[in-house]
């Protein structure tokens, strides 16, 4: 099967192993985590089709042929994100273990939003847990990438 | 002027990337998966452990048993009573009996459902205060009672001063069982080479498991490396040595192959858990409203094995006492084990479950005495020069301004809040029948009596530093914290700064990172460091700037003098030197009696407050923490950014073991060790409005600030919601239920 | 040890599929529930059957009779639907507060409903809209009341070779207004202590007709009390009848116990926000 990740193809064999395994083990996207692996802790964040989903909750199959964007696809030329940048400048994150899956969240939050009210922003991160507890840097972070556009 | 910047972390950019080098990432040429095989039994005789048909299982390469251990496997920082793997009897469902290293991880757990394993029963005891009754079953031969460890203080005449008492207060505070869960697990690869090997751990204290992983092998401590990548999260859960001693025996018989393994979410729950605790304080009180004697008795549930209990179980006695004035106090602290997962540190380690009670009989004890329970605490807070239940002389003392300043931070101008706003009840989290309140915590606690912190920097030829040091960067920022420190002592900039470590083959001594102890110790280590290091580079650039010593500074990679300077480079070149090595070394040796707990408990006493405001939906017992404020005493902030996350962090944490937190058990047996069934505080679970502060003295010793807001959490939440309701909660956590519960039964009485 | 993945092109090559491999067969939709029983190895099925590429089951229409949603639509996009907030606020409120964005771009309504799990948030809704499922087979299609689907934990009316393909929920009245109300207990985040939907109709007189409430997550299924839904027929709902309402839906049920909330506490619950939803659809605007 093929899988269209950070806009290239990869030829894999996925079994019934879940994307976030395929990521990890055969593709070397070792960005995303396991936290809990039922969904709830959101390190495993990935896009899908531009949509954030659990990688721990899909299996690669379901995948396939469908767009996917880990971190390491969201820097480009070198260059970070704008969420990456704002994620620093704000210092949203401690452990970072938890980081990626927020800032994916974050990109897809403002592309449905782009100017999300400080309620929104909680609902929507709500499913990434931070265990080091960061979220107040990390609302600050959202609302200063919404703010840079 | 690196210090009191707040610079981002040094490798921001893999933070946001994803590129940071977890555990959990390595690895290593032809390496194999580990898979632990674990007791479904609380209590059992193991009648057979019988590995054949796993064996059989295409990629399996070797097998872990009891059979394989020496008379020296078995581990524990004070009390040696725990196996590698289980030897003869298990003792709490989860304990590993066998463990498997495989070509896959299908087919270790293939061949880990092959493995024969036959159980007797034996009776099982849960509670601590049941495990101590005559009768119940003893989990270790030595110890026929279970209590592993009884610390004692004895500080006054305490018969007298109750005497003097006008009013005598008993309650008895509870904290559950709970997991540190560390969105990282416990993750290790081990790999031999003859008679040597090198382990790769997410672990806090790397030379304490080279030490314990030595004695376990019989081999000198330097035959073992221990190598420390960034960890995901800690909080006391991956202190101390947890499955290292496994994972290097399973290595042990793989012919040199490297075995690595990760832990599931579900075994994290029985890897290590915060001691659950039975608080029970008698305190005398005048009518003036001074105290004149404390009685505490404490069992904490130490779990199937000691670990690193025998440690904390002191600290958690003169962590017990409160930061108040009190002439006679005795303290009992006891140590049981049980039939559950061993307890180790967690975050605000034993503060967590004392703070609670002291705090919450502080509120008690105002009400019922008519005072208000701010004032109560200002007027019975130590100050410096006072003397503490250890008898030791106090310094630096800050209780009152951190407690102040918690409290005007709930009157902060503001816009209104959400829960002001919104009229739709649902999304509020609030019935139309609901009340406020406001509640106070202090604490105080201990950091290591005894410890050692080493720092090696080398000045390299290009004039850039390494800084050698085995401070684990787990989060908290303290690589950054260093090279701050660093930049500042020695006058280089930060961006010339590199720093390697922890690894014990490389990078100097250190007790551990943990108990906020880092930045104080380390920090130290490392100022040492830099100034033999400038001493050598004044001596050898003093010939050379035709000045005297007295005279020269360092500046951003320079010596200089009045009107000339030299860089560090150009030192090392015009000295014919390739490089220049220094070491720095801060260490503490303190302690108290064991049978009178006299003495100096710590280097330097920890010291926080927080102020909640909290609302409670009266039909339901749900609360809202409208406002939570937080202080800690730092002396001197190193990076105001990386402070604020500790303090916030601190906060967030504690609203966790405060409100939701704990491991419910049937039959030894955790029925809900997920992320789905056992709760951490979530985004949406943060007060509306947090604020958080360090307070500064004139003295400007820094310090570790890594758990200071957690402890009064729990306490301020309970004395707030008795201000809005007047129902006392003693059970940890706070939950809807026992809230609504305890509304029903002083409606009914 | 490996399982298959097989991808029917259409719905009656799934039900095809599904009847050869009998019990050795699981369908799958958009997985969160599956692949967590699968990583849980709560289950251990040789063949997956993947709906991923069944085209048309997709869809969110309003008839005369009422909405139509086919199973395959994402919770996300029901959550997000024009049609279901002019249908109802709180049938789309229901669909907003599932699991986390993350489960809710991935999951189905059909997989949400076959799940059958009793911590969830659509059914209690649905079930007081008096929603039906059509079901496909082999021979037929046949459609069930929501009232009759849920049997029990994890445990349907849907037979071994049936799907879910649609759900029906019959218009409702200019004059009807709805409420959910999803306690969670412990955590902001986390599955419900208390479910409740409540549905009502009101005459010109504002006296109440055709009262609907329905109580899930403490309780193993969605369960109405007739009973207590009948006081209300042609009455005014004062506080007093509320009260009398929320009374007896709390008598009446058999909660149950878990970390969310013991039996005692969740029979409390049911009064208190069968009360809060009766209150809403008394005072609310829709």
């Amino acid at each position: 099967m093929n899988l269209n990740v950070n806009g290239k193809r990869y030829e894999v064999q996925a079994g019934t192993r879940t994307l976030l395994e395929v990521l990890r083990e055969d593709l070397g996207f070792v960005g995303s985590k396991e936290g809990c692996g039922v969904g709830m802790c959101g390190a495993c964040t990935v896009l899908v089709d531009g949509k954030p989903i659990s990688g721990c909750l899909m299996l690669a199959e379901q995948a396939a042929n469908r767009k996917i964007l880990t971190i390491e696809g969201l820097a480009t030329n070198g260059q970070l994100h704008p969420v990456q940048q704002t994620f620093i400048d704000e210092g949203a994150f401690q452990c970072a273990y938890c980081t990626p899956g927020f800032i994916l969240s974050t990109v897809a939050l403002l592309k449905e939003n782009a100017d999300p009210s400080e309620e929104e922003i909680r609902e929507y991160l709500s499913g990434n847990l931070c265990r080091c507890g960061s979220y107040r840097n990390i609302v600050k972070a959202v609302i200063a990438s919404s703010k840079r556009g | 002027m690196a210090i009191g910047e707040s610079i981002p972390m040094l490798d921001s950019v893999a933070r946001v990337t994803g590129a940071v080098d977890y555990m959990v990432n390595l690895r290593l040429p032809n390496m194999l998966f580990g898979k632990i095989v674990r007791s479904q039994s609380p209590h059992a005789e193991l009648l057979k452990v019988d590995a054949t048909n796993a064996l059989h299982v295409p990629g399996v390469v070797a097998i872990l048993t009891g059979e394989d251990l020496g008379a020296n496997a078995f581990y524990g920082a004070a009390i040696k009573d725990q196996g590698v793997v289980a030897v003869d009897r298990v003792r709490y469902v989860g304990e590993p009996i066998a463990a498997i290293a495989a070509e896959s991880s299908e087919a270790a757990e293939q061949a880990a459902l092959l493995i024969d394993i036959e159980y007797e029963e034996l009776p099982s005891v849960f509670e601590a205060k049941e495990a101590i009754q005559p009768g119940a079953p003893a989990l270790h031969m030595k110890f026929q009672n279970n209590i592993f460890k009884h610390a004692k203080l004895r500080h006054g005449d305490m018969e007298a001063a109750f005497a003097e008492a006008d009013e005598i207060f008993e309650d008895t505070f509870t904290s559950p069982v709970a997991q540190q869960a560390s969105l990282e697990p416990h993750v290790a690869a081990a790999q031999w080479d003859g008679t040597r090997f090198t382990i790769w751990t997410a672990a806090q204290a790397p030379f304490t498991v080279r030490k314990a992983l030595s004695e376990v092998f019989d081999i000198p401590p330097e035959a073992i490396r221990v190598i420390v990548p960034p960890v995901g999260g800690a909080y006391g859960g991956k202190g101390h040595i947890r499955i290292e001693p496994l994972v290097a025996a399973m290595a042990r018989k793989t012919n040199g192959r490297p075995v690595k393994f990760v832990l599931s979410r579900a075994e994290e729950f029985v890897t290590v858990t915060k001691h659950a605790a039975s608080i029970t304080l008698k305190t005398g009180v005048k009518r003036d409203g001074t105290f004149t004697a404390r009685q505490v008795t404490i069992y904490w549930n130490g779990g199937a094995y000691a670990d690193v209990s025998p440690m904390l179980v002191p600290a958690g006695m003169v962590r017990s006492v409160g930061p108040y004035r009190i002439p006679a106090v005795h303290v009992d602290s006891y140590g049981v084990y049980t039939n559950l997962p061993p307890a180790g540190a967690y975050r605000g380690a034993m503060s967590s479950q004392t703070t609670w009670a002291y705090e919450s009989q502080m509120d008690i004890i105002a009400r019922r005495m008519g005072w208000d329970p701010l004032e109560f605490r200002m007027k019975n807070l130590l100050v410096s020069g006072e003397h503490f239940a250890t008898g030791e002389e106090l310094q630096d003392v800050h209780f009152m301004e951190c407690l102040e300043a918690a409290a005007k931070g709930l009157d902060l101008p503001r816009p209104p809040l959400r829960a002001e706003r919104s009229t739709r009840v649902i999304e509020a989290g609030r019935g139309p029948k609901s009340k406020r309140g406001r509640g106070y915590g202090v604490m105080m606690k201990s950091t290591l009596a005894t410890s050692k912190s080493q720092a090696r920097l080398k000045l390299e030829e290009d004039g850039t530093v390494t800084l050698y040091t085995s401070t684990v960067e787990m989060g908290q920022g303290g690589h950054t914290t260093m090279a701050q420190i660093t930049s500042e002592t020695l006058g280089i900039p930060l961006s010339a700064i590199k720093i390697i470590g922890p690894d014990t083959a490389l990078t100097p001594f250190d007790s551990t990172t943990s108990a906020s102890r880092s930045t104080s110790s380390m920090g130290n280590a490392v100022i040492a460091a830099c100034v033999i290091m400038k001493k050598r580079l004044f001596d050898l650039s003093a010939p050379l700037l035709e000045t005297p010593i007295n005279e020269l500074q360092t500046e951003n990679g320079f010596v200089v003098a009045n009107e000339v300077s030299i860089s560090f480079a150009d030192v090392l070149r015009r000295n014919d030197l390739q490089t220049l090595e220094e070491s720095g070394e801060y260490s503490t040796s303190l302690g108290i009696d064991p049978e009178t707990g006299q003495g100096v408990a710590t280097p330097h006493w920890h010291q926080g407050a927080g102020a909640a405001e909290v609302e409670v939906d009266t039909e339901t017992g749900r609360i809202t923490i409208l406002r939570y404020a937080a202080a800690s005493f730092a002396g001197r902030v190193v990076n105001p950014r990386l402070a604020q996350l500790q303090n916030d962090g601190n906060v967030i944490f504690g609203l966790g073991p405060a409100l939701m937190e704990e491991i419910v058990y049937d039959g030894g047996q955790a029925t809900n060790p997920n992320l789905a069934d056992y709760a951490i505080p979530s985004i949406r679970d943060l007060p509306e409005e947090l604020t958080s502060v360090c307070i500064e003295s004139e003295k400007g010793e820094m310090h570790g600030i890594g758990e200071m807001t957690l402890p009064p959490v729990a306490p301020a939440i309970a004395n707030a919601i008795e201000a809005a309701v007047g129902v006392r909660i003693k059970d940890l956590p706070i939950t809807a239920e026992k809230i609504l519960r305890a509304l029903r039964e002083r409606s009914e009485q | 040890m490996s399982i298959k993945f097989l991808e029917p092109a259409d719905f009656s090559e799934a039900i095809t599929l599904l009847s050869e491999h009998a019990d050795d067969a699981k369908i799958i939709a958009g997985g969160t529930s599956l692949v967590l029983m699968l990583q849980q190895k709560l289950i251990a099925p040789g063949v997956l059957i993947s709906l991923g590429h069944v085209p048309g089951y997709d869809f969110i229409r309003r008839d005369a009779d009422g909405l139509h949603i086919g199973a395959l639509t994402k919770v996300r996009d029901i959550e997000h639907s024009e049609i279901v907030q002019n249908y109802s606020p709180a049938l789309a409120y229901a669909f907003r507060v599932v699991g986390n964005v993350r489960v809710r771009n991935q999951a189905t309504i059909g997989g949400n409903l076959s799940t059958a799990d009793y911590a969830a948030d659509p059914p209690a809704m649905l079930t007081a809209l008096d929603a039906r499922v059509q079901v496909h087979g082999p021979e037929k299609k046949r459609e069930i009341p929501l009232s009759e689907f849920f049997l029990g934990f994890y445990t349907t009316a849907l037979e071994p070779n049936e799907i879910l393909a649609e759900i029906i929920i019959p218009a409702l009245p200019a004059s009807a207004r709805a409420a959910y109300h999803k306690y969670t207990s412990i955590s902001a985040e986390g599955r419900p202590c208390v479910a409740v939907g409540a549905v009502a109709d009101f005459d010109v007189d504002g006296k109440c007709q055709d009262l609907r409430v329905a109580v899930g997550a403490a309780v193993e299924t969605p369960r109405r009390v007739n009973s207590a839904e009948a006081l209300a027929d042609g009455h005014t709902l004062t506080d007093e009848l509320v009260a009398a309402i929320a009374e007896e839906y709390s008598r009446r049920l058999e909660p149950l116990s878990d970390v969310r909330g013991s039996a005692w506490y969740r029979r409390e619950m049911i009064r208190v926000f069968v009360k809060r939803a009766l209150e809403e659809v008394r005072d609310g605007d829709r």
